[in-house]
């Protein structure tokens, strides 16, 4: 069974096809995806440029940190579903997008970022607070931060903008205007 | 419809709608800087909504973001205002972006006054809930209608 195929198995799956068929369900999912985006992306990069020593000095690292942590799981998890919900609905057209595949390779980095960050610089703020120098490590998780999360949105408009090679397509159609 | 006629040929028509990434890259910024505005606008909400920077006011958030909000608002608009010259009769007749644009004066307007006063001063709980809460649906309605501008059209 090839990818192209599990895509299209889970295109036509019954919720699928209601997400994609029934009025204002696509949208609706749409307009949470990208709220949560404009507002626990925008979280995101003030926490980084914090880290940075760049936003929100007279607040402590710790408290930036440990004061937006809830909101961006929350949302990241929003925002996730309803990208899921999204991609799946129309997975065939995305399937031969490179922006799409872009965009999910940096949400595997995103993991990777956590995995390999989250123990040596997230879970330890007040060790970051008392440091005179702020350490290399936390100025890199916040640069490569930075870096995926201005990437994500950007390819994820992208998207959009596809418009597969008649010859080389799978599918006719494009992702318009998304 | 003689403004329009005249907005409809100009030179940043020109660039976004004859270069091939020139719309994209608008965008782009559009997006990603919306993003850093309504991002410290809602550090603040939290704040006033208590639910987030107990110790520490509203006052001293709001006079450590605003200069994020303003560049924010400031890229995000002028990006707009892009986008919008690459196809004016289109936008213009288009009722999403007639809600955003409404949705995004009142916003603005609110954020500029109402909001900046009562995060400025020490509000008590239920006027910083309110007043987080009213910020909060404005900038989802202009995210909201900003979508719909493309989605539907």
């Amino acid at each position: 069974m090839s990818l192209y195929s599990v895509f299209e198995s889970i295109q036509s799956t019954s919720f699928m096809t209601w997400v994609e068929q029934t009025p204002w369900v696509y949208p609706i999912i749409m307009a949470t995806h990208l709220s949560c985006i404009a507002v626990f992306g925008g979280m995101i990069l003030m926490t980084d440029l914090r880290l940075l020593g760049l936003a929100l000095r007279d607040q402590s690292i710790a408290e930036v940190v440990g004061g937006l942590r809830p909101f961006k799981r929350i949302g990241f998890v929003i925002m996730v579903t309803c990208g899921l919900l999204m991609a799946g609905s129309e997975a065939p057209t995305y399937y031969p997008n490179p922006y799409f595949w872009t965009k999910m390779t940096l949400l595997l980095l995103v993991g990777v970022h956590a995995l390999v960050f989250k123990p040596i610089v997230y879970d330890h703020p007040e060790e970051l607070d008392k440091s005179p120098v702020l350490p290399t490590r936390a100025k890199a998780a916040a640069v490569l931060s930075l870096v995926l999360w201005v990437s994500i949105p950007v390819c994820g408009r992208l998207i959009g903008y596809y418009e597969p090679d008649e010859g080389k397509a799978k599918t006719p159609q494009t992702v318009t205007n998304r | 419809m003689v403004s329009l006629a005249f907005l409809q040929s100009n030179a940043i028509a020109d660039l976004l709608n004859n270069t091939e990434w020139g719309f994209a890259v608008a965008e782009c910024f559009h997006i990603v800087f919306f993003g850093v505005a309504i991002g410290t606008i809602m550090i603040v909400d939290l704040r006033l909504l208590g639910l987030a920077f107990p110790r520490v006011t509203s006052a001293k958030l709001h006079h450590d973001t605003w200069a994020y909000t303003l560049i924010g608002l400031t890229v995000t608009v002028l990006a707009g205002m892009a986008l919008f010259l690459s196809a004016p009769r289109m936008y213009s007749l288009s009722g999403w972006f007639q809600f955003k644009a409404i949705a995004l004066f009142v916003a603005i307007l609110y954020n500029y006054t109402v909001h900046y006063k009562v995060a400025s001063s020490s509000p008590s709980p239920g006027v910083g809930v309110a007043v987080g809460a009213i910020s909060v649906l404005l900038w989802v309605s202009v995210v909201v209608g900003g979508l719909f501008i493309g989605l539907l059209a």
